[in-house]
């Protein structure tokens, strides 16, 4: 205990470690134990590594974008092919990042190991709800791997019709599994509200709950609301390719527009389920890190809700050159200014909780910065999206390109991988290199930045997006763009070492290493099966006034008031309604 | 060698002779109201976020503590700061928005009595009705006078883009869009010479005109790039063309005149030749055996083709023909049905004339029937 700073009349509450039967990772044994668990810890832990394979994959495609496009000809993809090999390419690195990395990397594995503990709960309110939404994430990925191995997929992402119901390559199969992760994350979403609503502990209000569960509990809503409308557009488009009933496709009097409003009615608020749990994450670790009160708690957890319902009202603006009427366009280009100011305020109050704060520059907390940095460079680059007449000349460019690299990969990405930095010793038991963390952080921003600042310029300068080939006076900035990706690339690489070295020569975690005051703390790093022995005390997640650094253990403890044992005589006269009668 | 080139590849001139400048050349009426706009958001960007970067790194350093010592400061919320910085963001973002929808409006305003062009996107190619039967895939414009196009595409969603003119619309299947814009400088010509040796080399090496090498039409005007800017399949990215604006309109329609019919002297294979180039056959056709998009039409005139249906067809003229006008009717094995139909834009001697050429591609030159 660092001297003379336990107060006076105070004793420490740490619950020490886990026994092997306690801790979760080990009280039970042998792959069944994993495969049939109804256990939320490891639920998280088997999308964690779900979603960390699906990222890797889409990443090893990224640099092979990049790689191409290091020479106007292309550099990889040669011969007769070589276009549609790119284009594959692109289309199979865009959807594996959206579908199977980014929309569940926060909320399915890092939400499912931390709401209920977060919370105070044993588990979700339906924990086999919960392992068959993981299971449809596995048959959603199968599907996407069946595409890229029968013919590919070209469509983009985005699937616009009518390439995507004329096109030969395997869109009903990438749909299909589009569709059948769209319930893995309805079912995830449907599990986080009913539990939040009702599994709250005694003590534990809606204004104790930290700034991540709010995040995630909008990120719930929008899930549960939009993704049918996502479920049904991808129905109607298979119906279209096999039936031809004329919904999308001209060739059948259909209007390829409609799919359009179909689908970004679902993808934009898609976007803010991928930003809204990485608001919660950098909420709680900026707090943490800075040991500090967040500034402005409740306009932030009211915020995430705003920008929850605003995102449902705002998806033309990804169509302002599609050539809807200049009534509506102008009508959803104000109503995206409303979005940035619920955002721009979060940034705000994030930089006011580290000012007189004490600030450790933790690998979590140097994610965070990096985070502050790039998301606000992803959202200031939006108000020239935003703003009809120069969207008129930037959109489907390389400047959409980055701006929303800028949100997706230097917002959610890097919350992501703050929070995993954050949460490892809880979610293993075992403390990483910080010194490796923080240069992973280094690498990875400036890498980051390297490959993405650029590509504004490419934009501005007129070159298209998704382009195989190019004109040669793109060259200089498309190769910064590369050697950006490859330093980013390596970045990523040590960041992945780093961890998992951490596995095998890690010290063990206390139960709090970084001073947190929200309820994982409480308990014992790896938790135990049961997250708690008795229900937890619940108390302010963000008032770390009796959070004392033990300097001689290296960790964190909590300070509480000694309680007074009530005196050991029996009262003298039996109260009047205690004794039963007269 | 990278370094080097860094301060201009950020430089904030945007000028056409400089290959690293931030915007391309300016040309359109457009253009600076565009490039305003887009200068006053970012610096109205920078001045947020220059403080807030200042702020992150500086607090980052000086509230740096040893581990276990207490915040400053635990100030939950400040209600005077808060409500001001969500207000005055929010006069800024209007701003943005006003300015940006009235720009905008005009964009979408055809003035009274702009020239009518009408415009055909295709996989993965242009082309551009100049009336009277003349089609081209350049768009060749009059300098001053403002342009409405009309655009429709024969299969999937295309997009108009040219970044000069700081213009973009999509181009969907089953609708007419339409844009316009006013070009404001005209392309030069380069001299007679430079043309002539570019010619030669491109004789010589036996390849199609390079645009980006020369930075020329084939007629020697410079010129703005159009792109597609929607992605629209295999080629998307080999879809484009070139804007060359005229000082003059007599000299707009000495070049129109050019591709107007086939003058009696002419030869019908050499006339099919243009045809090749300018109709966007070239972008799925090779002449030298290569399989692009589309069978080859090398030694194709004459040879038996093999169909999709299994039957075999002698690719005479009546088969050249139908596919030329009915594309999706029979399909060579082996490709898919994307070529558009030619119907009402070739006339009987356009075809006739590509007939006539694609014979002096055969392996004997088309004696043998
Ligand atoms: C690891 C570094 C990454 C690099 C170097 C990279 C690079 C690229 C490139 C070059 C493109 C093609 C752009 C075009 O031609 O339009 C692209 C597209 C895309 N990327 Fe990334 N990317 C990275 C990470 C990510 C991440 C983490 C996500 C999402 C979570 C993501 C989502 C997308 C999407 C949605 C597209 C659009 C695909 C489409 O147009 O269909 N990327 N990326
Ligand atoms: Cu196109």
């Amino acid at each position: 205990m660092s001297s003379g700073s336990l107060p006076k009349g105070s004793v420490i509450r740490d619950p020490g470690y886990p026994t092997a039967s306690e801790n979760y990772l080990t009280n039970s044994k042998g792959a069944l134990s994993w495969i049939f668990t109804l256990d939320h810890k490891r639920i998280g832990v088997m999308y964690l590594i779900g979603v960390t394979v699906s990222f890797a994959f889409a990443g090893l495609l990224a640099l092979l974008i990049r790689l191409h496009l290091f020479l106007p000809e292309g550099m990889i993809f040669k011969g007769a092919e070589a276009n549609n090999y790119y284009n594959q390419v692109f289309t199979l690195h865009g959807a594996v990042m959206v579908f199977l990395f980014i929309i569940p990397s926060i909320p399915a594995a890092l939400g499912n190991f931390l709401v209920p503990v977060m919370l105070g709960a044993k588990d979700v309110a339906f924990p086999r709800l919960n392992l068959t939404s993981f299971y449809l994430w596995c048959i959603g990925a199968i599907f996407f791997i069946a595409a890229l191995f029968s013919t590919g997929l070209d469509t983009g992402w985005t699937f616009y019709t009518p390439y995507s119901t004329t096109t030969d390559t395997s869109v009903i199969a990438a749909t299909m599994g589009a569709f059948i992760l769209g319930f893995s994350s309805i079912f995830t979403g449907l599990n986080f509200i009913v539990t939040i609503n009702t599994m709250r502990p005694p003590g534990m209000t809606w204004f104790r709950m930290p700034l991540f569960l709010w995040a995630t509990y909008s990120t719930s809503i929008i899930q549960v609301l939009a993704t049918p409308v996502l479920g049904i557009t991808l129905l109607l488009l298979i119906a279209e390719r096999t039936m031809h009933i004329g919904i999308f496709d001209p060739e059948f009097n259909g209007d390829p527009v409609t799919y359009q409003h179909f689908f970004w009615f679902y993808s934009h608020p898609a976007v803010y389920i991928m930003i809204l749990p990485a608001f919660g994450v950098i909420s709680d670790l900026i707090s943490v890190h800075s040991h500090k009160r967040i500034f402005g708690y409740r306009f932030i957890a009211y915020s995430s809700i705003a920008i929850a319902l605003l995102g449902f009202l705002v998806w033309g603006h990804h169509m302002f050159t599609a050539g809807m009427s200049p009534l509506t366009t102008i009508i959803f280009s104000a109503l995206t200014f409303t979005v940035s100011v619920p955002s721009a305020i979060k940034v705000f109050n994030w930089i006011a909780t580290m000012y007189k704060g004490s600030i450790s520059l933790t690998t979590p907390m140097c994610f965070a910065i990096a985070f502050i940095f790039l998301f606000t460079i992803g959202g200031l680059t939006g108000l020239h999206l935003g703003t009809l007449a120069t969207d008129q000349h930037l959109h489907d460019t390389y400047f959409v390109v980055a701006h929303f690299h800028y949100v997706m990969v230097g917002g959610t990405l890097i919350a992501f991988l703050g929070g995993v930095f954050h949460w490892w010793p809880k979610l293993f038991g075992k403390m990483y290199s910080e010194w490796g963390g923080r240069l992973a952080a280094v690498i990875i921003f400036i890498g980051f930045n390297l490959t993405f600042l650029p590509q504004f310029v490419l934009g501005s300068r007129g070159m298209p997006r998704r382009y195989a080939t190019y004109d040669p006076e793109f060259a200089f900035l498309h190769q910064m763009s590369t050697y950006g990706a490859l330093t980013l690339g390596i970045g990523l690489v040590i960041a992945l070492v780093v961890l998992l070295a951490s596995l095998v020569r890690g010290k063990r975690a206390p139960a709090n290493p970084w001073g947190g005051a929200t309820l994982e703390w409480h308990c014992t790093s790896p938790p135990p099966f049961y997250n708690f022995e008795r229900a937890p005390v619940v108390g302010d997640p963000y008032d770390f006034s009796n959070v004392e650094w033990d300097q001689e253990n290296e960790r964190y403890v909590s300070t509480e008031p000694e309680r007074k044992l009530a005196p050991e005589e029996s009262p003298k006269s039996v109260p009047a309604h205690a004794d039963g009668g007269h | 060698m990278m370094l080097m080139n860094l301060p201009k590849a950020f430089s904030l001139l945007g000028d056409y002779s400089e290959p690293y400048a931030w915007f391309p050349e300016s040309a359109s009426s457009f253009s600076e109201i565009n490039d305003s706009l887009y200068y006053w958001i970012t610096i109205t960007c920078m001045v947020f976020f220059v403080p807030i970067v200042i702020a992150l790194f500086y607090f980052a350093v000086k509230y740096n503590k040893p581990k276990g010592t207490k915040a400053e400061s635990n100030v939950a919320h400040n209600t005077v700061l808060e409500v001001t910085w969500s207000i005055v963001p929010s006069f800024f973002l209007v701003g943005m928005f006003i300015f940006g929808a009235k720009a905008f409006l005009e964009m979408r305003d055809v003035p009274d009595g702009a020239n009518e062009i009408n415009v055909q996107a295709f996989k993965w190619g242009w082309t551009i009705d100049y009336g009277s039967g003349v089609f081209h895939p350049e768009l060749h414009i009059l300098k001053d006078e403002p342009v409405k196009l009309s655009m429709r595409s024969t299969d999937v969603i295309h997009s108009l883009y040219i970044p000069a003119f700081r213009a973009k619309k999509d181009i969907v299947p089953g609708r007419y869009n339409y844009m316009w814009f006013k070009p404001t400088v005209a392309s030069e010509k380069v001299s007679d010479e430079e043309l002539a040796a570019a010619i030669k080399q491109t004789k010589d090496l036996g390849e199609s005109w390079n645009f980006d090498e020369h930075q020329f039409t084939p007629d020697g005007y410079r010129f703005y790039d159009l792109y597609c800017a929607e992605y629209c399949g295999t080629n998307h990215s080999e879809m484009q063309t070139v804007v060359v604006v005229h000082e003059t309109l007599e000299d707009l329609n000495a070049w129109i005149k050019q591709y107007s019919k086939r003058d009696a002297s002419v030869p019908p294979a050499e006339y099919g030749e243009k045809l090749y180039k300018n109709r966007g056959c070239a972008g799925c056709h090779s002449i030298d055996g290569t399989k692009r998009v589309g069978p080859s039409f090398a030694e194709l005139y004459g040879r038996p083709e093999e169909m999709i249906t299994g039957d075999k067809i002698n690719a005479d003229e009546n088969y050249i023909r139908e596919s030329i006008l009915y594309p999706k009717a029979q399909v060579v094995a082996g490709y898919q049905p994307v070529m558009p139909s030619y119907k009402g834009q070739l006339s009987d001697d356009d075809i006739y004339s590509l007939i006539e050429y694609m014979k002096t591609l055969a392996k004997d030159g088309g004696a043998a029937k």
